[in-house]
């Protein structure tokens, strides 16, 4: 498969992808029993109550699974992701909508490597939550 | 949390990357590229066999950590950690069929402030031997240090 970006066309500090998906409950129940992590913080309100959120709250990994999702179209070959390390940092709640973002730091010509700023993001009440931050990507495009 | 624990590896774990289980973590991540979810699709893209989405490791690493955080001699208390990190290094894209290896290790083990870390390395290999993707998880334990 061709790559869908070209490493001539990209410029450090542009935006590189936007890609949003609203978090169904039913999708994180799918996602608990697809990665085998049952923890109950994302499954049982009461639980989840119980450990101060106002109910359950997805996986962690389910928004980095976005968030690969996006790098994985925008780039075209899964094969050109080669590192990638995020730290979540907010939860995220059911029926809100996620955005996977991602921006170009660095360009190098003569290795093909390019590193990327990633984040997801959430707008909650007006204010921009961010669920996966301070992360970065590096992809291989030659 | 028993810091001195830092470099301790435990068992082997094996796990083979199922079809029908890439199919399913595809449905719940809402993964649409016919490369995850068809071989034909993928073979036609140039690859050898359907590919498994970059973060399906997390499957096996699932089953790895179990007995790190399960560990008595760590004295981790589950209840209080979350997901803080997590790193993939690829050296190739995990496919169907791949019969993996890997051996977990505590990478790092760390108070900063009252919260405690701990980091759980495991280098993925496939049945050659060599090393598809080395994947790190770093658990915050809240509030637990000190104690």
């Amino acid at each position: 498969m061709e790559p869908r970006v070209r490493i001539e066309d990209l410029r450090a500090g542009e935006d590189a992808f936007s890609l949003s998906k609203v978090v169904k409950r039913e999708d994180v129940k799918a996602y608990a029993d697809a990665s085998g992590d049952q923890n109950p913080l994302h499954q049982d309100d009461n639980f989840a109550r119980s450990v101060g959120f106002p109910g359950i709250i997805a996986h962690g990994m389910f928004s980095m699974a976005h968030l690969t999702t996006a790098i994985t179209d925008w780039v075209g070959d899964p094969r050109a992701l080669k590192r990638i390390k995020v730290q979540f940092r907010a939860p995220v709640f059911m029926d809100e909508t996620l955005v996977a973002r991602g921006r170009i730091d660095q360009v190098d010509l003569s290795s093909g490597n390019v590193t990327l700023s990633v984040w997801a993001e959430v707008d909650r009440a007006g204010e921009r939550q961010l669920p996966v931050k301070n992360s970065q990507a590096e992809v291989e495009l030659s | 949390m028993n810091y001195a624990l830092k470099g301790k590896t435990y068992q082997e774990v094996s796990f083979t990357v199922d079809r029908d289980r890439v199919l399913q973590f595809c449905d719940a991540i809402g993964e649409d590229n016919p490369i995850f979810r068809d071989p034909a699709a993928a073979k036609e893209a140039g690859y050898d066999e359907q590919l498994a989405p970059p973060t399906f490791p997390t499957v096996m690493q699932i089953m790895t950590s179990g007995q790190v955080v399960m560990d008595e001699d760590l004295g981790l208390n589950y209840m209080m950690v979350v997901h803080a990190e997590q790193e993939y290094e690829y050296r190739r894209p995990l496919m169907v069929g791949d019969e993996l290896t890997a051996v977990p290790r505590i990478a790092d083990a760390y108070a900063r402030g009252s919260n405690e870390f701990l980091v759980i390395e495991a280098e993925i290999k496939d049945r050659s031997g060599e090393t598809v993707v080395v994947a790190r998880s770093t658990l915050l334990s809240r509030g637990t240090a000190g104690g």
